[in-house]
């Protein structure tokens, strides 16, 4: 049992499939490998698949966190708030920083202290977490933000890439090594898969678990201030919806919603594959709803066909004894 | 004491803490708005959770079974554009047949989800979130961009709201809150009594007995998301009396509101306990808050922060409630089933020192 | 002599010529291929199918080779899905991009990576705020006339003796609409709406039942109200079926911006006797005129440049005065809607 063999199966499946992806929007568009067009395709999405590393986290550990979105949408508001009550640009960074982990603190204390279920509290989050962004923003719209904050979110930084690429290959790998190599990691597979069990042997399940909901809401800030970079200006209703998106990404990447199961590999696979499938559709002219079908069918079917084949070779097993 | 201990567990009165809640909110608002009590007030909030409410109680069924149904937003949507464009084109269709029409049409929408979740194998959680993309796209890319308008609609799906269906005295009860309410006495009555309806319950609280005991997993679980889609396609259809100009983004987000409503009702999201009228309940507690929050005059952006505060105050103190109570009842003679019935809100099954 | 005299005269003809051939107006040149998007806020709703239909009707008549693209994005993703868009449209290379702006100023790297690369972008019903990144602005209305029309329409429905109003809007984000309650909002400080009390403004997000609820909302706030002014076609219909359910018509009316076969009913029974619009198929068929002139180089976007847009006649391209940078091209008049014409505009 090694690597190689736990790497079968799902992950393989995504490699296949992400493969068949890039080869007919090759043949599809001339446009599609260009390299401008490749940076684009990660761009366009980059915040989301940011956030969807620490979403894989809490989902394996056997949470779920709802509110990210809107936690991308405050600490931008906050951000641009305090920038246009005067602030310098670091210090309204800092403070979104600050915003995004006191979300996460308020989300870990009612679930791991009080024991609410996650999907409640991050859900008032989700709806909560928008308002106060609301209240800062009102119907304004803020920019004009420093010249070197534009510059990060929409420039090539080392090469064709942009920092906000650069911050998910860094964070992807950090997070593979905190998963896969570390004690933490293996404490939010036990946590995830039996609570009880792990509660029992000793592990500090509630720190786990702050750990975890600290860190999504950490991170989801960082996304949002880059949002707010890519995209010059700031409103609140930033990022709105994106969790469907996100939570999409980590379940087609094999990591089950019970929790225990799956891995970065799987989840970095499904977040190419999907940025692919939208970007040759996008280029296409397919539009945003015509893709969000073939996406939403892609989810399904990646479980119901391996389901299915399982049946067919279980029955021609059968068969031969 | 004993007896009621013996009789009633801590979660069959859940309800009443919910209620409990519900009576202070509205004393609490009346106390600061003038006119609140008042049949205007009751039928604000009653017509509001009313669509709500009826898709709540299916997905309380599908809850039960330990998956959820996030594709009812679109089944409303879907039911209450064609069957409205159906009524639009035929406006001489009889009411009830309109209605059955809806009903069908969200139950196959059901069928789809039931055969993939039970025959496949696949989590609900995937396949509502691919049918919910799925429903949406057929709808838009069937209807061509076009509106339900009102104009094309018959008088008596347009007048509908407006019936007073107890003309007596002063009283002032609309039909959609009717039809809300004897959806949840039918299904609270159904999931209380009939043995066949706490299979729902069973399945959900300890798959492994259930399955040991030869209950038929799979048809029970295919039976709940078809009735969670015929109730949505209900739903859809009192939507369309509603709002009777139906757009192709109608419902979206709707999901999230019966889930709020569904969590904040008490219905665990692991399965095997919570009640279709503490789906009601929840409905009721949030629909009350939202319309009473502005009527205090809290500003249009405060709203949705107020709103996040008090689901989670809602949730917090119903756990609470719950564990003094489960305390008060204490003792090993009420340990009935294994972790799954009384995990209650999640992890503090496990005992707190 | 006499050819000599001849000779001058028609030297200073033709030294005259030229001027006036400056003041002519720029033409467009019919059978070219050029590949260009329409892109409405979102898709889904009439008003942008119509945009669609007029652009459509200009493709038609100007014989461009190129089929138009009409893509947009879900309402629920609208800034996100414009921006990609209008990315991708970049990359393929299109020569125009006629956008309804739902994205404020965040469309503004997107749109100036596409004019770097010399594609021509020119924004309908909804301009880029800042106006960078955006040719020139085809404006249905002006923008501060529709706060007069509002202002007026309110001030007709309250009855001289005024009242309470509240203002039902889209999104707290919609550039257009807030710039036409900042017109109303301006117009209203004229004395002669002195007995007109704007009470609150609220929003419903362009959706029904937010819209609805919202409506319902106010007057259960305003008990005293006198109307609802909605400028979005969503809201107007969503809330004057909320007042038609509370049986509130002869209290409370509704008015602002709306489609004629969508409020063909409340119209006749007297939940809007009167609203406004213009006419979006108009639009489109001019924002595609305007669009394939300036792609095809027959103009530039500049101020002062005249040029004919089909049946619709002549227009001239002029500095934007609702926004402080930016030009723009004025459509044209409003119709206002009461039970007389309803039924014609409904068709």
């Amino acid at each position: 049992m090694s690597v190689l063999d736990r790497l079968k199966g799902w992950e393989t499946m995504m490699l296949a499939l992400l493969c068949a992806i890039v080869a007919l929007n090759s043949l599809g568009s001339p446009y599609f490998l260009s390299v401008g067009n490749i940076v684009n395709l990660f761009q366009l999405s980059i915040e989301k698949s940011i956030v969807a590393l620490t979403m894989a986290l809490v989902i394996i550990g056997g949470e779920i966190d709802l509110s990210v979105a809107s936690v991308m949408g405050l600490a931008a508001c906050v951000m641009a708030w305090t920038f246009h009550e005067g602030a310098p640009m670091p210090l309204a960074v800092l403070l979104a920083l600050a915003a995004g982990v006191l979300a996460g603190l308020n989300n870990a204390f009612w679930i791991a202290r009080v024991g609410l279920p996650s999907l409640a509290v991050t859900l008032a989050g989700l709806i909560g977490y928008r308002g106060v962004a609301r209240i800062l923003l009102e119907d304004r719209a803020i920019g004009g933000f420093p010249d070197w904050f534009n510059t990060l979110g929409q420039q090539a930084l080392i090469g064709p890439l942009t920092a906000a690429i650069l911050i998910f290959f860094l964070l992807f790998l950090l997070f593979a090594i905190i998963l896969h190599g570390s004690a933490f990691g293996r404490l939010v597979y036990v946590v995830g898969s039996n609570v009880q069990a792990a509660r029992y042997s000793g592990v500090r399940v509630g720190l786990v678990k702050s750990a975890l909901f600290v860190g999504s809401a950490f991170v989801a800030a960082l996304a949002g201030i880059l949002y707010a970079a890519r995209l010059g200006s700031v409103r609140g209703d930033m990022a709105e919806g994106f969790e469907l998106d996100v939570v999409t990404a980590v379940l087609l990447g094999g990591v089950s919603i019970f929790g225990g199961k799956g891995n970065l590999v799987g989840v970095g696979l499904s977040l190419l594959a999907i940025l692919n499938l939208r970007n040759g559709m996008g280029l296409a002219d397919i539009t945003g709803n015509t893709q969000n079908d073939v996406i939403g069918g892609l989810l399904i079917l990646s479980v119901l066909i391996p389901n299915m084949w399982q049946d067919v070779r279980n029955k021609w097993k059968g068969r031969e004894t | 004491m004993t007896w009621l201990k013996r009789r009633v567990r801590p979660e069959q009165i859940r309800e009443l803490s919910l209620l409990v809640l519900i009576v202070a909110a509205i004393v609490m608002f009346g106390s600061f708005i003038d006119g609140y009590y008042s049949f205007r007030t009751f039928n604000r909030i009653a017509s509001s959770v009313a669509i709500i409410t009826v898709v709540a109680v299916g997905q309380t069924l599908v809850v039960l079974t330990r998956n959820i149904d996030l594709s009812v937003g679109s089944i409303v949507g879907f039911t209450a554009y064609f069957v409205g464009t159906l009524i639009a084109n035929n406006n001489g269709i009889n009411p009830l047949l309109a209605v059955a029409i809806a009903i069908a049409m969200g139950a196959a929408l059901g069928v789809v989800n039931g055969v993939i979740v039970a025959w496949g194998r696949v989590p609900a959680v995937v396949v509502t979130l691919g049918t919910l993309a799925i429903y949406r796209g057929v709808l838009v890319d069937l209807s061509g961009a076009k509106t339900v308008t009102t104009d094309s609609l018959p008088d008596w799906l347009t007048g509908l709201p407006l019936v007073n269906v107890t003309p007596i005295g002063n009283l002032d009860i609309r039909p959609l809150f009717v039809v809300a309410l004897v959806i949840v006495v039918i299904f609270q009555f159904g999931t209380t009594y009939l043995s066949f309806a706490r299979r729902f319950y069973a399945i959900g609280s300890n798959p492994e007995a259930a399955q040991l005991v030869g209950l038929p997993m799979k048809g029970i679980v295919f039976l709940a998301f078809v009735i969670c889609g015929a109730l949505a396609g209900l739903g859809g259809f009192m939507f369309l009396v509603r709002f009777g100009n139906i757009t192709v983004e109608a419902g979206r987000g709707l999901e999230l509101s019966v889930v709020a409503a569904v969590v904040v009702g008490g219905v665990n999201i692991f399965g095997g306990s919570g009640t279709v009228l503490g789906a009601m309940l929840g409905a009721v507690m949030i629909g009350t808050l939202e319309q009473s929050l502005f009527r205090l005059g809290i500003s249009e952006f405060w709203l949705d922060a107020v709103l996040g505060l008090l689901i989670l105050l809602a949730v917090a103190s119903d756990a609470v409630i719950l564990q003094r109570l489960r305390a008060l009842w204490g003792g090993a003679d009420l340990k009935l089933v294994a972790r799954g019935a009384d995990s209650g809100a999640g992890e503090q099954s496990a005992p707190r020192p | 002599m006499r050819k000599l005299l001849m000779g001058a005269a028609a030297l200073a003809l033709l030294a005259a010529l030229p001027q006036h051939a400056r003041a002519q107006d720029a033409m467009a040149t019919p059978g070219k291929a050029v590949s260009m998007v329409l892109l409405p806020k979102f898709l889904g709703i009439l008003p942008f199918d119509q945009a669609h239909k007029g652009a459509e009707e200009a493709a038609k008549e100007l014989k461009n080779q190129t089929p138009l693209q009409f893509l947009g994005p879900t309402p629920q993703n609208s800034v996100a899905g414009q921006i990609e868009i209008v990315t991708n449209a970049t990359t393929q290379g299109v020569k125009a991009i006629m956008i309804s702006n739902n994205s404020g100023d965040q469309i503004v790297p997107a749109a100036k990576a596409a004019q770097a690369k010399g594609i021509k972008v020119v924004t309908w019903d909804s301009p880029i705020p800042s106006s960078e990144g955006e040719d020139v602005f085809v404006a249905q209305v002006d923008f501060s006339d529709i706060g007069k029309v509002m202002a007026d329409m309110t001030l007709d429905l309250t009855g001289p003796g005024g009242g309470k109003f509240a203002i039902l809007s889209a999104s707290p984000d919609a550039a257009n609409q807030n710039a036409w309650i900042a017109a109303m909002k301006t117009a209203l400080k004229d004395p002669k709406y002195a007995k007109l009390n704007l009470v609150d403004t609220v929003y419903g997000n362009d959706e029904s039942e937010k819209s609805y609820t919202q409506a319902q909302a106010l007057v259960d706030k305003y008990p005293d109200l006198k109307v609802i002014m909605a400028p979005t076609s969503v809201g107007i219909v969503a809330a004057a079926k909320a007042l038609q359910d509370e049986k509130l018509c002869d209290k409370v009316k509704i008015s602002g911006l709306g489609l004629p076969s969508e409020l063909l009913a409340y119209t006749k029974n007297g939940c809007s006797p009167e609203f406004a619009l213009w006419s979006f198929v108009d639009l489109g068929y001019l924002t595609y005129y305007t669009a394939y002139l300036l792609a095809t180089d027959a103009m530039k976007a500049e101020e002062g440049a005249k040029f004919k847009a089909g049946r619709m006649g002549e227009f001239t391209i002029t500095k934007d005065p609702t926004r402080a940078k930016g030009l723009r091209v004025l459509m044209g008049p409003f119709t206002v809607y009461n039970k007389d014409n309803v039924e014609a505009g409904a068709k």
